[in-house]
């Protein structure tokens, strides 16, 4: 692992100039926001430092007076998830993604740097992976996924890169080792394997984008003619936006993307390169493949799945997701717990631009509750997915819990691809995302 | 305003990871300013929007080869009148950058 780049003095003066500049800004555009920092002595436990643990911290922070807020996280290095298609496909360079956690702590904030191990909501209280007893009064879920490759019968992460294994979810070394494997077998040519599993999984859109640019990679080598593509989904669809997915199913057929519906990825021979597929009837189907991508089943991690915060009961039980109000995001049971991002048993939002739009929602929420108000804002369940459909060119969509696609900006028209849509996946996003984690949008 | 402050920060934190080279064009054109204060209003307007437009061109042609795209990708006007505006806004920065170099020159 390649080091991280120190936060240097100069790099630090200036960002607090700007940061300065940006401030007041934020304060002429928000002035209700200043206004109404509550006096608390209340003490506040973030379960992750991800960008929807960090981003809630620090819109607390600036909320709240006197409050004692604590992070629960072991975590070293922070992850610009939303890069990882890019870093994965030759477009990005792996250091566009990793940055160092120490540097996006807001200040003020106490950092535990262990892994929550067990929570204790009735007792008000987590447990970290050291065995230290942290009290709260408050608590935000922020924990993200835990990606269950033990379903997977012969997967092994370490392997991904090697023999055409890829997958872009595990880390910034898999996404690097992703692109040597396409890389490789662009050269070539053969025969691809592209999966979704049935579970919810974060970015949705990620096993598309990963199809859409194999394929445009294998045009580019000019390897396509000696090449199969083809998408196993555990599910009936490829999306669960339907104008999404019927969108994607047509480019397909246009670009001679085959589509296996209801196909789960049951084990992989890695050294022999076959894949089997498992039907809901319990047929299977062993495939050999050139090159497979992988998109793991993914559940909430232990720490949550096995306490009382989770759903009991419902679809959302069997992944152990954190039992929370779909609009509120507040925990149905405990209500001094809350929850943002990837952990939510929501119908939908395992993506970053949902904390985006959940972050200042959870915070005012929370504010809320400590001054004894009901939370009063609804969460629409916004999404996003800059979709990518070539080196070049992407789709924004935008959607709801409905399904309903809502762009932001009027004039975008979620299903036409366009260059602005991939500029601003591959310029636009990240800095976006660094002011959510910094509270300012 | 949500989109504009938005944009603002986007704008901010893009700015912060190029800031050393920001602040050294900055300081330059600051003395280069100060130095030629006095020569600032005999600059041929018609000059500085000529070297707004050669720049502008110059952008708009190489801005989707440096984002790794092509004009074959722009798909409908919103690439038209981002790509406009993206041009514009790199010709008006260019042309305020060499007006205090050019009142140099007209002294």
């Amino acid at each position: 692992m390649a080091p991280l780049p120190e936060l240097n003095r100069r790099r630090w003066l200036l960002g607090t100039a700007g940061a300065g500049a940006v401030a007041a800004l934020s304060a002429t555009a928000s002035p209700a926001a200043q206004a109404a920092r509550l006096k608390t002595q209340a003490r506040i436990v973030v379960a992750g430092s991800g960008l929807g643990g960090l981003a809630v911290a620090t819109r607390l922070t600036k909320l709240l007076d006197g409050a004692r807020i604590t992070i629960v996280d072991k975590k070293q290095e922070h992850n610009y998830q939303p890069g990882y298609t890019l870093v994965a496909t030759g477009v990005w360079p792996v250091s566009k993604v990793r940055d160092r956690n120490a540097d996006l702590q807001p200040s003020g904030v106490e950092w535990i740097q262990e892994m929550v191990a067990e929570f204790d909501p009735a007792g008000n209280a987590v447990v970290t992976s050291s065995g230290q007893r942290v009290p709260y009064d408050y608590l935000v879920v922020a924990t993200g996924t835990h990606q269950d490759w033990g379903l997977i019968e012969g997967m092994d992460v370490a392997a991904i890169g090697q023999n055409g294994l890829a997958s872009v979810y595990p880390s910034p070394e898999a996404a690097v080792a992703t692109w040597q494997a396409m890389d490789a077998f662009r050269q070539k040519g053969g025969n691809a394997v592209m999966t979704l599993p049935a579970t919810p999984i974060k970015c949705a859109g990620a096993p598309l984008k990963m199809t859409f640019m194999l394929r445009d990679r294998l045009a580019q080598a000019g390897t396509l003619d000696k090449s199969k593509v083809t998408f196993y989904s555990a599910v009936g669809n490829v999306f669960g936006i339907k104008p999404v997915n019927d969108n994607v199913v047509g480019r397909w057929k246009d670009l001679g993307i085959g589509i296996e519906y209801t196909q789960k990825l049951q084990a992989v021979d890695i050294g022999g390169r076959k894949a089997t597929f498992v039907s809901p009837e319990g047929t299977t189907t062993e495939v050999p493949y050139d090159f497979l991508h992988v998109a793991p089943p993914m559940r909430a991690p232990d720490a949550v799945k096995n306490s009382d915060l989770a759903w009991k009961e419902g679809g959302f039980a069997a992944g152990g997701w954190l039992e929370v109000d779909k609009d509120t995001l507040q925990h149905r049971r405990y209500k001094n717990v809350f929850g943002i991002g990837d952990i939510n048993g929501t119908p939908r939002g395992k993506t970053a631009a949902t904390v985006k739009k959940a972050a200042p929602l959870v915070a005012q929420h929370l504010v809320d509750v400590i001054a004894g108000r009901e939370p009063g804002q609804k969460f629409d369940g916004y999404t996003s997915c800059p979709l990518i459909v070539r080196e070049g060119a992407a789709m924004l969509i935008e959607f709801d819990y409905e399904g309903k696609l809502t762009p932001s900006l009027p004039m975008i028209e979620p299903l036409q691809e366009s260059y602005f849509a991939w500029l601003m996946k591959y310029a636009m996003l990240k800095p976006a995302y660094m002011a959510v984690l910094k509270g300012r949008v | 305003m949500y989109e504009i402050w938005l944009a603002l920060n986007i704008v901010y934190e893009i700015a912060l990871g190029l800031w050393p080279a920001l602040l050294i064009l900055l300081f330059v054109w600051l003395a280069v300013l100060v130095a030629n204060r006095k020569g600032l209003a005999s600059v041929s307007l018609t000059r500085l929007l000529a070297i707004a437009v050669v720049v502008a061109i110059a952008a708009g042609l190489a801005l989707p080869t440096l984002t790794l795209s092509s004009f074959g990708n722009f798909g409908y006007w919103v690439d038209w009148a981002n790509w406009l505006a993206m041009a514009a806004g790199a010709g008006v920065v260019a042309a305020v950058w060499v007006w205090p170099l050019m009142a140099r020159r007209s002294r």
